[in-house]
């Protein structure tokens, strides 16, 4: 049965993969990410079944979830500001690297 | 198979095909929506197992607060595309990928879920990761503020 959590947990990323590569605005790239995110939340359910680890389980999983939604709300104040600077949020207003056009 | 069991396959397969919904949704504000639903289930998972603290950190603290924010920024920047928002070049390879990785961990991995958690896990936690705890307190007041001082220098 772990079997089928981490093949669910694969194919949640690879949808989130596939999301991101295929967005066109910065807001579906968020949604994305955060599928990929809660992919790893689901990855880090077996340790659970080890009980020498589990309380280094619980850990990883707070770290997991401090950490993304650390870099989720860093990736919503820049969606805020592009759109307050250039009054789009579409990726193609985005130049490679941040450099000037 | 029991009912846990059961319960346990119908979670994955949901948000499994959540996620699709989300990738195939033409509407930025239902795909934020399904994406909730899928981080939602994901953490029923951990709930029906009764690991109840990641169960609530991943509901309230990820779901709750950043998923809500997503969803209302997907209403506030609402606009329904024309075409279906998938890239078909690249939706091939990840087929493939995803067919070799499900074939690969149903065939390999041959271990039951056995979960292992109880109160005491928390009192360890708490006694071991004393100081983990309080970084992540402390990482997560700088970035607010940091974010609130960016979002003010910008808006000068």
């Amino acid at each position: 049965m772990i079997a089928v959590v981490l093949v669910a947990s694969a194919l949640i990323l690879l949808v989130g993969y596939l999301m991101a590569i295929s967005s066109k605005d910065l807001v579906r790239l968020l949604i994305s990410l955060e599928l990929m995110f809660g992919a790893v939340f689901l990855a880090l359910f077996p340790l659970f079944s080890i009980p020498e680890i589990t309380a280094t389980a619980f850990g990883i999983a707070v770290l997991a979830i401090f950490t993304s939604g650390g870099e989720l709300m860093i990736l919503i104040t820049s969606l805020i500001v592009l759109d307050k600077q250039i009054r789009s949020i579409s990726t193609d207003e985005i130049t490679a690297g941040g450099d000037e056009a | 198979m029991d009912l846990v069991t059961s319960s346990l396959l119908v979670m994955c397969a949901f948000a499994v095909l959540t996620s699709f919904a989300a990738l195939l949704s033409k509407d930025n504000f239902y795909s934020a929506l399904y994406m909730s639903i899928t981080l939602l289930v994901i953490a029923g998972v951990y709930a029906l197992y009764n690991v109840q603290p990641v169960f609530v950190l991943i509901a309230f603290v990820f779901v709750g607060a950043v998923g809500a924010v997503t969803v209302v920024l997907a209403a506030s920047y609402r606009y329904v595309r024309p075409q279906l928002n998938l890239n078909f070049v690249w939706a091939i390879p990840v087929a493939i990928t995803m067919a070799v990785l499900a074939y690969t961990l149903y065939s390999y991995v041959r271990y039951g879920v056995n979960i292992a958690y109880s109160e005491t896990v928390m009192l360890n936690f708490a006694r071991h990761y004393t100081v983990l705890a309080l970084l992540f307190i402390s990482l997560s007041i700088l970035l607010m503020m940091s974010v609130v001082k960016f979002i003010r220098r910008e808006s000068v």
